[in-house]
């Protein structure tokens, strides 16, 4: 943790976190979505697929270019101003300081679907996408880009960092065993978010959705992509080895809550708003969305709940996608961030779950820092971060959380969507 | 030329030559001139269209990473018959918005077209302004207005004039009503051109012919006025069947139109040969709706109009 951050902790951390949710407020907007069909057609013309098989050695030998082209989510990484008070990510810095790389950070990607959209036609037609570090959640667009090998398999004994300190659930996820394509950016919780001044009562279950006494007609959100896998996981059953069978169950569930009349909108994003804003009473939530508008932004009627029946754990991770003109440095980025120094940075203005050990310890540090130098508030809301069970979940939370169904091919994905879309397009 | 006309007697054998490229070029200068234009169209509008068509005839899926050309017709026969509900709907609150906004845009228009004097292009102006901010933030606007709690609903509400769990959002009335607000422009403009372009004396004839207000604007201004009304239900009908956004930002369970299927295919099922089969289906349907109003009420005049308003 550098000093300078500390001369203007609080209150330049409230004035440049204009935070609204990390999925952005729509995705794409209407330009963005009609510009990107153009390309989608041109690039179903093209059949071309992916790097083939690459040996990881080849593309990561040799020295790191001066260059590093990352995309990345808004709000996703430390901010800070200099003395003219230009905006810049402090642990960007350092790393040029350290090791003489430029990162050209942009935070483009609005969701995970419109980002593959814009670059599948350059993979698809064999072409680099101009980036060299991407970040995508496991899940379709996941699977499909290792699938199809669009990204790099990493040299895995280029990056100390990651061994030493990465978090157990970072390590081997089930969608990328060995970590052979992707290092976590950061994590997240997908659980319940709560107005407690709102409900009737208390909401500690996915039932309690369903339930119109405890929180009122067409006042409940449901999140499209993440319900499925968060249903059968509240109904006791394993998404990982789920079937058709367990689908409808779980679909079943679902339009047994559509016709209780709870629900308000099956969102993609933009939830947050409207639970701040007071027209849901409870939600599936990001648990990084409600913390901080919990823990930072003075909404304490909010709350995040783990669901009795348990929840789905998410990671945001960094890949490489083919035809990157600097895989060596894009690498020595990546594991950078598994410093837990530079984590713990990263931490504290983001307010996700970090992928990386020791963070928690840091955090707490850097707060009896601030306690001393006499900022009081900023330490308090730092010792709030350090403690909060769900930025840092027990094991025994974390035992109780799936990543979900990974869908492996068209098939079972067209299957899938059959089940489930009904549901939030009738 | 006039050196040219004198040589001609003498030498006739050059001049016709000379004469029959100046015709040629003459006749060619047009399709020159077309070219711009045309090879916009061609590029941006043509090709994009073919490119569509074959997507909708692929068959494969993004797992496998490419789609192939089988002449998939299933495509469509499928997509019919699933979101028939979701065509149906589309159409129907179409075509609510469209004769929402008439009526809301003629008096408007009429009153500018007829009253405005020399301020009507500043109020004209004033229908456009809208235009300046993005359509996507203006509709996320009405959410922060039309809010359960929001600045319109909170003190109504506390007062004890709408019940607490009164709500417009997440409402077919809201999706309805925030396209008729996103398009009213669309049909306000034409409207206006046509209203603009009558001549007010054959109102002030009608009057001296004994007629009342009434008759006046039934048997002189509307009449007159039908050309920008078949084009300002065209300019509406067809974009606001195509909406997504509204849908999606104002709507609730129950609302999703053909626009937000298409999306989802697109960018969450990534399943591009049906989003282009829908595309294509919601395309031809619009066609088809478009020439039999166009048949049954339009006019060369008419047509004219949404030519010069489009």
């Amino acid at each position: 943790m550098s000093d300078d951050r500390l001369i203007a902790p609080g209150a330049m951390q409230e004035i440049l976190r204009k935070r609204l949710t990390r999925r952005g407020l729509l995705k794409g907007a209407g330009a963005g979505v009609a510009g990107f069909s153009l390309a989608a057609f041109l690039a179903a013309c093209g059949s071309d697929s992916g790097g083939g098989n690459v040996n990881p050695k080849d593309v990561f030998s040799g020295e790191a270019g001066d260059t590093v082209q990352f995309a990345n989510w808004p709000l996703y990484l430390d901010q800070a101003k200099d003395k003219d008070g230009n905006v810049y990510y402090p642990s960007l810095k350092q790393f040029k300081d350290a090791t003489g790389i430029t990162v050209n950070y942009e935070a483009t990607i609005q969701s995970n679907e419109e980002f593959y959209g814009k670059i599948q036609p350059q993979l698809a037609a064999g072409d680099s996408t101009g980036w060299d570090i991407i970040v995508i959640t496991n899940g379709r667009q996941f699977t499909i880009l290792t699938q199809n090998q669009w990204v790099y398999p990493l040299d895995t004994s280029k990056r100390p960092n990651f061994d030493a300190n990465a978090a157990d659930y970072a390590v081997s996820p089930a969608y990328d065993p060995g970590n052979k394509y992707s290092m976590a950016w950061q994590s997240g919780i997908t659980g319940i978010g709560v107005n407690t001044k709102l409900v009737n009562g208390e909401v500690t279950k996915m039932d309690d959705l369903a339930n119109p006494d405890k929180v009122g007609k067409s006042s409940v959100g449901m999140l499209t992509g993440d319900m499925p896998d968060w249903v059968m996981v509240n109904l006791g059953i394993d998404p990982k080895t789920s079937g058709p069978d367990e689908w409808k169950e779980a679909a079943a569930w679902l339009m047994k809550q559509r016709d209780s009349g709870t629900v308000r909108q099956y969102y993609d994003q933009g939830y947050i708003n409207d639970l701040t804003g007071g027209n849901l009473t409870a939600t599936m939530a990001w648990s990084g969305d409600v913390l901080y508008n919990q823990l930072w932004a003075g909404y304490d009627n909010l709350e995040f709940v783990f669901p009795d029946g348990g929840a789905l754990l998410w990671i945001d991770n960094m890949l490489i996608p083919v035809g990157a003109k600097n895989p060596v440095g894009a690498l020595e980025v990546m594991d950078w961030y598994y410093d837990p120094k530079i984590a713990t940075e990263v931490t504290e203005w983001v307010l996700y779950n970090s992928p990386v050990k020791g963070v928690q310890d840091l955090i707490i540090k850097d707060a009896d820092k601030a306690q001393a130098q006499g900022y009081k508030g900023y330490a308090n809301k730092l010792y709030e971060t350090a403690h909060n069970e769900f930025l840092f979940p027990t094991q025994a939370y974390l035992a109780r959380t799936s990543f979900g169904r990974q869908l492996e091919n068209d098939d079972e994905a067209s299957q899938w969507d059959n089940i489930f879309l009904p549901i939030s397009q009738g | 030329m006039a050196t040219e006309g004198t040589d001609t007697g003498t030498t006739p054998a050059v001049p016709p030559k000379r004469g029959r490229s100046y015709g040629d070029r003459k006749r060619v200068v047009p399709y020159w001139l077309m070219l711009p234009g045309g090879g916009y169209l061609l590029v941006f509008l043509i090709l994009p269209l073919t490119l569509l068509t074959f997507t909708s005839l692929e068959s494969g899926g993004a797992f496998s990473g490419n789609f192939r050309f089988t002449w998939e017709f299933a495509n469509y026969t499928q997509q019919i018959v699933q979101y028939q509900t979701q065509f149906v709907r589309s159409v129907e609150y179409s075509i609510i918005v469209t004769i929402a906004a008439l009526l809301l845009a003629y008096p408007m228009t009429y009153w500018i077209a007829f009253y405005g004097g020399r301020w009507k292009s500043s109020i004209l102006l004033l229908i456009l302004v809208p235009f300046f901010v993005s359509f996507v933030l203006r509709t996320i606007q009405w959410k922060f207005l039309l809010g359960d709690n929001g600045l319109i609903f909170s003190p109504l509400k506390s007062i004890g004039l709408l019940p607490d769990h009164f709500r417009v959002l997440a409402t077919p009335f809201a999706v309805v009503a925030g396209m008729t607000y996103s398009y009213l422009p669309f049909t306000a403009l034409p409207l206006y051109v046509a209203l603009e372009r009558i001549d007010k004396r054959l109102v002030e004839a009608a009057k001296d012919l004994y007629s009342s207000r009434w008759e006046a604007f039934r048997h002189v201004v509307l009449p007159l006025s039908l050309p920008g009304v078949f084009a300002a239900f065209l300019l509406t009908f067809v974009p606001a069947t195509g909406d997504y956004v509204n849908a999606s930002v104002l709507g609730g369970p129950g609302t999703t139109m053909i626009g937000n299927i298409i999306q989802e295919k697109f960018l969450s099922e990534l399943n591009y040969p049906e989003a282009a089969a829908l595309s294509v289906i919601l395309m031809i349907a619009m066609l088809i709706l478009a020439s039999i109003y166009a048949r049954i009420l339009g006019t060369e005049d008419s047509a004219l109009s949404a030519g010069v308003a489009g």
